[in-house]
């Protein structure tokens, strides 16, 4: 039996807005602490990790380790049905092949259920190694979004450098060339909007944009994203949600076009 | 942040070997190792224990870097290193081959694809097809001595094929959505994939280099042949909405999974153009021998000279019958080569390989063959070739000389055979010709008029253009198998069984005589009722009916054979030249090739420039036009001194009349049967019109034009000496 409330519903329909583009099916894996997601994209690129700790559900019984197969399209088309105030429960019995959403609205006067069925999926469930990071850099989500979306529209790989200058986003394409440098500054307002170096080795790599465009969809759920680097190891993009968990993007790093003539 | 250990796997977290086990153990006991205390696993505790019982993927781009697992991955590098270093061995003589040392997998585990992959890359640097045949036993006898049950895939794949040629099955992939399919898997853009096909002229050799620059969070499972295989029908199945989109990603899925040479021959099985220079028959021939070597079940029988080729022999007959390796190779399996033709028969509902005739030049000719033999003349009608299969359920299957199937196209064909069949008939198989008939003048038309038919789907009160069918043979009556009775009985059978309708169905027109001149004069009769010809065939003796077989005993005679070399060919257009003057525009010459069944590759035979209306130019430059790449395939051979302005991808097949055939320093085709060094090439070529229904592999091959050649020469000996090249 497994049972999560979550009075935050809207928090559940951004996080699957932020995970639908990458991966089309995935497992969610209950267990006592937490709801959580691993899955790559179909081109073992890019991973995904969401965990969404227990502690964070108004309540929360999972009896046994649940792993529910979903199609997060379909997933996302249910809870589209959601109000943004609507409180969420996930429920499935033991052994069952649908999972059940409930929608309650703040003023309990509608409650709606959306039953799903559920598929399977061979999963691949993937220990990803801690890292140590040779440059940690934390920064307004709007802003790395809008420096994303920006580079995208003149290249399609993104060179990230950190250095004792600040960290640079670089692309080129065939009508130019586009620069962003983005140097540490604590002193603000609001903390939310400070941009934070913590760099240990200057490193420098190159990544898809396209990639990085699908992490910015998590943008709603963090006013920051973390952004953690370290040369030859995939590149970490972390947007926390709430007080309850993350969700977290890897994504491998392309090599220099030299690498490729080399023979295998 | 991130915390601050160092653990040692992370210097390959892109390309990691073992990695990916972790999730495997996981998968095995879902749910005891799901993320925990709020953070992803602690790696090191994890992977250690795991990787142990691992059988780790090698990958040959992983760097073995750290002490701690440094022992472990040299394991893993050797699994590709050791595949690639043992794959030579697969060119011994198989007398001299042991299975054993091939193998890099254990017994009953699932056979590499890398193993298939890299046996076709040793291949394509062969081109001796004794070689290549060894090549091929060897690879075969290595499944058969690990994993037998993975031989059918490796059959199929080995020849190109998703099923039986009559289920109709295809892969339906267009290019584009291979390039699709390449550029999303390997992090491309999809005009760089295209640049570079046109550079290239092979996605696959595009899909090979793309390999690169995007690295991985982590490998997938390496690849099986029966993975690959099974991905491949699923991709056949695919059909309907956003179907398309479905095969592109089934791809998608194998091409990541893909190392070495992989992608290569991925992507060449996936626009099934293998082209390693061998043939179905090859890959039949390879496996018979590959089942003489696994014998266990019978001996040859006594007498047997050469086992080898008699047993190559034996599995290209029986597929000439029943052509469904998925039956075939589990009889080899079970019950032995040398019982093949016992336990695997033709089946009501599977098309056999027409029997096909060998041109003639001549009465004069024909009465030189068949002395002494009684023979008969049956009309040459000019319409489409049709077995038509009735099964004992009331059904009819018809299929075309290909095995396609054509029930579809003619409904009205098997509505007409119902009415006509006697009652006594169950079941049967019958040959004969499918034709354009106008019942008001009871007239045959001409195969043009046939042409314009629907091919698809027909509904029988939207036919346009009637058919009458023309029976000429019986293969199949009443649970009753008849190919081996002589073309008399079967012809009697045939009489008995159906009742004449004038222009839905009748038999074809025979005389039996050995009268030249009457003979000649049913030859330009049956002209003049607008058939091609004649077709000659034995009556009582030598007159089994041989089921694909181009046969000494079916000869055929065209009215236009006269005055020319015979027959017409059917020749592939691989390249033009500007036309100049007049001709500013479109194409002035085209360079017509045959095709190497064997080698499979496109040879020049000749450059065409007459026989065009201005009209025909037009239509067949404009169509062609589309058809340019910027290179010459791989599998084109042309002499060095053509150089053509453009190329053009093998799509049309075009019917050409020549004068005769010479032997030509120029051009490429038959080159190695008739002269060592040189080809063949027509001389005055005119094209007659373009073969809709042939595809350009279907083209006249190579075989063929030598013996045409040799025909010529045979017949008129002082044709040789002056021929020249035009």
């Amino acid at each position: 039996m497994l049972e999560l409330r979550l009075v935050q519903g809207s928090l559940l329909k951004k996080v699957l807005e932020a995970v639908k583009d990458l991966v089309n099916d995935a497992n969610f894996d209950c267990s006592t602490t937490g709801f959580s997601l691993q899955a790559m994209d179909s081109s073992h690129v890019a991973l995904v990790s969401l965990l969404l700790r227990s502690e964070g559900f108004e309540h929360y019984r999972c009896d046994r380790n649940l792993s529910m197969g979903m199609n997060l399209g379909n997933m996302s088309k249910m809870l589209k049905c959601a109000g943004n105030d609507d409180i969420i429960t996930i429920k499935a019995d033991d052994g069952s092949d649908t999972v059940t959403f409930m929608f309650e609205s703040p003023t309990q006067d509608k409650i709606a259920d959306f039953e799903m069925k559920l598929m399977d999926i061979d999963s691949e469930h993937l220990g990803i190694p801690d890292a140590e990071y040779h440059s940690i850099v934390r920064m307004p989500s709007g802003e790395f979004s809008r420096i994303c979306k920006d580079l995208s529209s003149i290249g399609d790989t993104v060179v990230i450098s950190v250095t004792k200058e600040g960290v640079k986003f670089s692309t080129a394409g065939d009508i130019g060339t586009a620069n962003i440098v983005l140097r540490q500054n604590t002193t603000v307002d609001k903390p939310e909007d400070a941009i934070v170096i913590e760099m240990n080795e200057p490193v420098s790599l190159s990544f898809a944009l396209r990639y990085m465009n699908s992490f910015t969809k998590a943008t709603p759920l963090s006013e920051t994203v973390t952004i953690s680097l370290s040369s030859e190891l995939p590149v970490v993009v972390e947007y926390k949600v709430a007080e309850m968990g993350y969700i977290r993007y890897y994504l491998a790093p392309k090599i220099e076009e030299e690498e490729d003539t080399k023979p295998e | 942040a991130a915390a601050k250990k160092k653990t040692p796997q992370t210097t390959n977290l892109s390309r990691s070997p073992n990695k990916r086990k972790i999730g495997e153990t996981q998968d095995a006991n879902l749910g005891k190792t799901i993320v925990s205390e709020g953070t992803l696993p602690k790696t090191e505790d994890l992977l250690e224990p795991v990787s142990d019982s691992a059988n780790p993927r090698s990958d040959t781009s992983s760097i073995a870097e750290d002490s701690k697992t440094g022992a472990k991955k040299a394991k893993t590098l050797s699994k590709t290193d050791e595949m690639k270093s043992k794959i030579g061995l697969l060119k011994k003589k198989p007398n001299d081959f042991d299975p054993e040392k091939m193998s890099c997998w254990e017994k009953g585990e699932r056979v590499p694809f890398l193993f298939v992959a890299l046996a076709f890359d040793l291949i394509s640097n062969e081109s001796g097809r004794i070689v290549i045949t060894d090549i091929l036993c060897n690879m075969l006898r290595t499944v058969i001595a690990t994993t037998p049950e993975d031989l059918v895939a490796t059959v199929y794949l080995s020849a190109n094929e998703i099923a039986p040629a009559h289920e109709g099955v295809e892969l339906g992939i267009g290019e584009s959505t291979i390039i699709k399919a390449i550029s999303e898997a390997f992090g491309r853009t999809e005009d760089h994939v295209k640049k570079q096909n046109t550079e290239l002229g092979d996605l696959g050799l595009v899909a090979k280099g793309s390999r690169s620059t995007q690295t991985m969070m982590f490998k997938p499972e390496p690849l099986t042949v029966v993975k690959v295989f099974d991905t491949f029908r699923q991709i056949a199945k695919e059909s309907g909405k956003d179907s398309n989109e479905k095969k592109k990603n089934r791809m998608k899925a194998l091409l990541v999974a893909t190392t070495d040479c992989e992608p290569l021959y991925l992507t060449r099985l996936l626009q099934a153009k293998l082209r390693l220079g061998f043939s179905g028959q090859t890959v039949l021939a390879a496996l018979g021998q590959a089942a003489v070597y696994n014998e266990e079940h019978s001996k040859p029988p006594p007498n047997t000279k050469s086992p080898l080729e008699e047993a190559a022999k034996i599995v290209k007959q029986v597929f000439t019958v029943l052509p469904v390796y998925d039956i075939i190779v589990p009889a080899l399996l079970s019950g032995g080569v040398w019982n093949l033709p016992k336990t695997c028969n033709f089946t009501l509902g599977v098309p056999i390989g027409p029997m096909l005739a060998k041109p003639t030049k001549g009465v004069a000719e024909i009465l030189n063959k068949f002395q002494d033999i009684v023979f008969t003349c049956e009309y040459k009608y000019d319409g489409e070739r049709a077995q038509i299969h009735f099964m004992e359920d009331g059904t009819f299957e018809i299929y075309s000389r290909n095995a396609e199937r054509n029930t579809g196209k003619y409904p009205d064909v098997a509505l007409a055979l119902s009415r006509l069949k006697k009652p006594s008939v169950k079941s049967f198989i019958l040959d004969c010709e499918v034709v354009a008939f106008d019942r008001e003048k009871k007239k045959i038309l001409p195969f043009q008029i046939l042409s314009t038919r629907a091919r698809k789907n027909v509904n029988v009160n939207d036919i346009k253009v009637g058919v009458c069918i023309f029976a000429f043979d019986m293969l199949y009556l009443n649970g009753q198998q008849l190919i081996q009775e002589n073309l008399k009985i079967r012809r009697e059978k045939l009489y008995e069984s159906f009742e004449e309708d004038p222009g839905y169905f009748q038999f074809a027109t025979a005389v039996t005589s050995n009268d030249i001149d009457e003979i000649q004069k049913f030859l330009d009769a049956s002209v003049d009722v607008g058939c091609e010809g004649l077709i000659i065939k034995t009556l009582d003796s030598d007159a089994t009916y041989e089921p694909a077989k181009r046969s000494n005993n079916w000869l055929k005679l065209k009215k236009d054979y006269m005055d020319s070399i015979g027959d017409s060919v059917d020749l592939v257009p691989i390249a033009a030249f500007h036309g100049r003057g007049k001709r500013t525009g479109v194409y002035g010459a085209f360079l017509l090739a045959c095709y190497d069944v064997d080698k499979e590759e496109f040879q020049s035979i000749c450059k065409i420039g007459t026989g065009f209306s201005d009209a025909m130019l037009d239509e067949r430059s404009s169509s062609l036009r589309s058809q340019v790449i910027a290179t010459p395939k791989q599998y084109y051979r042309v002499g060095d001194s053509l150089n053509p302005d453009v190329w053009f991808e093998p799509t049309e097949v075009w019917e050409v009349k020549a004068a005769d055939l010479t032997i030509s320093p120029v051009h490429r085709a038959a080159t190695g049967i008739v002269d060592p060094d040189k080809g063949i090439s027509l001389r005055f070529p005119r094209l007659l019109r373009v073969r809709e229904d042939k595809k350009p592999e279907e083209a006249t091959s190579s075989e063929q034009i030598a013996d045409l050649y040799q025909a010529q020469k045979h017949n008129h000996p002082s044709n040789e000496v002056k021929g020249d090249d035009d």
